[in-house]
């Protein structure tokens, strides 16, 4: 089984939103209510006048050991064999439990207003039919079909990186596990499969 | 490193984690009472009925919060979840409730007709158990009263939350609104033996308080410790008039005085009875604030 993962180069991110871009088309994400399953913070680091302008691209970390997961009354949280943390929508009753749970802010409610929106504007072919809590799933409708998700193929400058974890032959693999990549608030204990080389 | 408020649970949240714990405490509470002091009838099923009330009303702010209540059976899935243990501790508590109010409600001339009509083995049986019902009953209170704190201690970006304190510090607040509760409703009885379970609800609602007020301390003292979060959480908190005013001077000082002056001086005789009134609403109002706030200020402390 793959354990599938991302590495997301900071040097090279500009900051262009692509990903956004390419995960609310693909995923219709209610991006009319400002809801996105991955964002690029802007953040500025440092005191004037050494100050440094650095963009971190975020998403759901896909956590190894998961703190929504565990929240989920309903089991609408589950992690995949390939360990893709994902979103039973009919069962997800949405109680925010994970959203409260989750130090990532990697989900939103995509509640009644949004599902009306979304039919609205794609008709019948919708793919969130009712509310639930929603999160990004690393594509893996598109995974299974041996494609990348939406905004790795997407990112014109190669910052974000996806494949198998375990496989020693993976480019994220050597990244991953190359010293220069970490993970965001390590402290917590999430393991998230997500790592960052700093900028 | 970013602190961000949650904007996830609001005011119906607080509302159910406060009538959660008042609910629970009030039950716990009056059938303690029941089983050491014994108590009269009337006013046990008055308790009790309305501490089921207040979990009803709890748990229709709960539904009402959620995108899909009319799937709630499903939170009955996932044992790790805490939301699963809340559910399981509300049932249990509804179960033992009913089955210790109905034999007390055949006091009432005007509901026991419809008492009667339930098959005369069951309500032996139900007669027979009273005081395990009682028993079991309080354990469930204490359980839904503690877990109120427990749902809301499993955020690990929240550090404020994200603490032992904080389930400690919402059983000690809701068992002080249900001692609280408890004392107002004794002071409408026109028994006067209820007099002197007032002065011992008013021993302990002090006692409470005080419990309470150290909790406090603590809780603020390992907040401000470490430059996480809940540091600035407290802060934001400190720089809430209604918190500081309302909860901490008006929720849980002002009535500790009163009832202190009611432990020491007071006769207990009809004549106190309106400054504990106004002691127990204010202890409530100041619960329900404690929640609001402390839900308000759960700041998540994110890396960027
Ligand atoms: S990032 Fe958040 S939503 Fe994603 S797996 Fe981790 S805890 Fe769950
Ligand atoms: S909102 Fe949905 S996915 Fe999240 S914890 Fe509740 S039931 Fe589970």
């Amino acid at each position: 089984m793959a354990r599938y993962g991302m590495v997301m180069d900071m040097r090279t991110c500009v900051g262009c939103q692509a990903c956004m871009a390419a995960c609310t088309a693909e995923n219709q994400t209610p991006f009319w209510n400002g809801k996105f399953r991955t964002h690029v913070e802007d953040k500025a680091q440092g005191t004037f006048p050494d100050v440094r302008r650095v963009l971190l691209p975020r998403l759901c970390m896909h956590c190894e050991n998961t703190p929504c997961l565990s929240a989920c009354p309903t089991g609408a949280t589950f992690m995949t064999e390939d360990g893709i943390v994902k979103v039973n929508y009919d069962r997800c009753i949405g109680c925010y439990a994970c959203c409260i749970a989750c130090p990532y802010d990697a989900r939103y409610a995509y509640d009644r207003e949004d599902v009306n929106k979304e039919e609205e504007l794609y008709g019948k072919f919708t793919s969130h039919k009712q509310p639930h809590v929603d999160k990004c799933t690393f594509c893996d409708h598109r995974v299974s079909e041996g494609r990348e998700p939406a905004c790795v193929s997407t990112c014109p400058t190669n910052t974000r990186i996806f494949g198998d974890l375990d496989d020693p032959n993976s480019e994220v693999h050597k990244l991953a596990t190359s010293g220069k990549a970490q993970a965001l608030n390590q402290s917590l204990g999430t393991s998230p499969k997500v790592y960052y080389i700093p900028s | 490193m970013t602190f961000v408020h949650q904007e996830v649970w609001h005011w119906q949240i607080a509302t159910y984690l406060f009538l959660g714990g008042l609910g629970g405490a009030t039950f716990a509470i009056s059938a303690l009472i029941h089983l050491f002091e014994g108590c009269d009838r009337k006013m046990l099923s008055v308790a009790v009925m309305s501490s089921i009330g207040f979990l009803v009303l709890g748990t229709v702010f709960l539904l009402a919060d959620m995108l899909q209540p009319l799937k709630a059976i499903y939170a009955l899935t996932n044992p790790r979840s805490w939301i699963f243990w809340g559910v399981i501790f509300i049932n249990f508590y509804f179960v033992s409730a009913i089955a210790y109010v109905i034999p007390l409600l055949e006091v009432w001339p005007k509901i026991n007709p419809y008492v009667q009509k339930i098959p005369r083995g069951i309500l032996d049986l139900l007669e027979r158990f009273n005081k395990l019902a009682a028993l079991t009953g309080s354990a469930a209170g204490f359980l839904v009263a503690i877990y109120t704190g427990l749902l809301i201690s499993a955020a690990p970006a929240i550090s404020f939350w994200n603490t032992p304190a904080l389930p400690l510090l919402f059983v000690i607040s809701g068992f002080s609104t249900g001692a609280a509760f408890l004392l107002l409703l004794s002071t409408f009885s026109k028994n006067e033996e209820s007099w002197k379970i007032i002065a011992k609800l008013e021993e302990l609602d002090a006692m409470l308080i005080v419990t309470e007020l150290i909790i406090l301390g603590a809780y603020f003292n390992f907040a401000l410790f470490l430059p996480t979060g809940a540091r600035e959480s407290a802060q934001v908190l400190f720089h809430s008039p209604l918190f500081i005013i309302g909860f901490f001077i008006f929720g849980l000082i002002v009535p500790l005085a009163i009832e202190t002056y009611g432990i020491f001086f007071a006769k207990h005789t009809k004549k106190s009875g309106h400054l504990l009134v106004i002691a127990s609403v204010m202890v409530l109002l100041g619960g329900y604030l404690l929640r609001y706030y402390v839900l308000k200020a759960g700041l998540f402390q994110f890396p960027w």
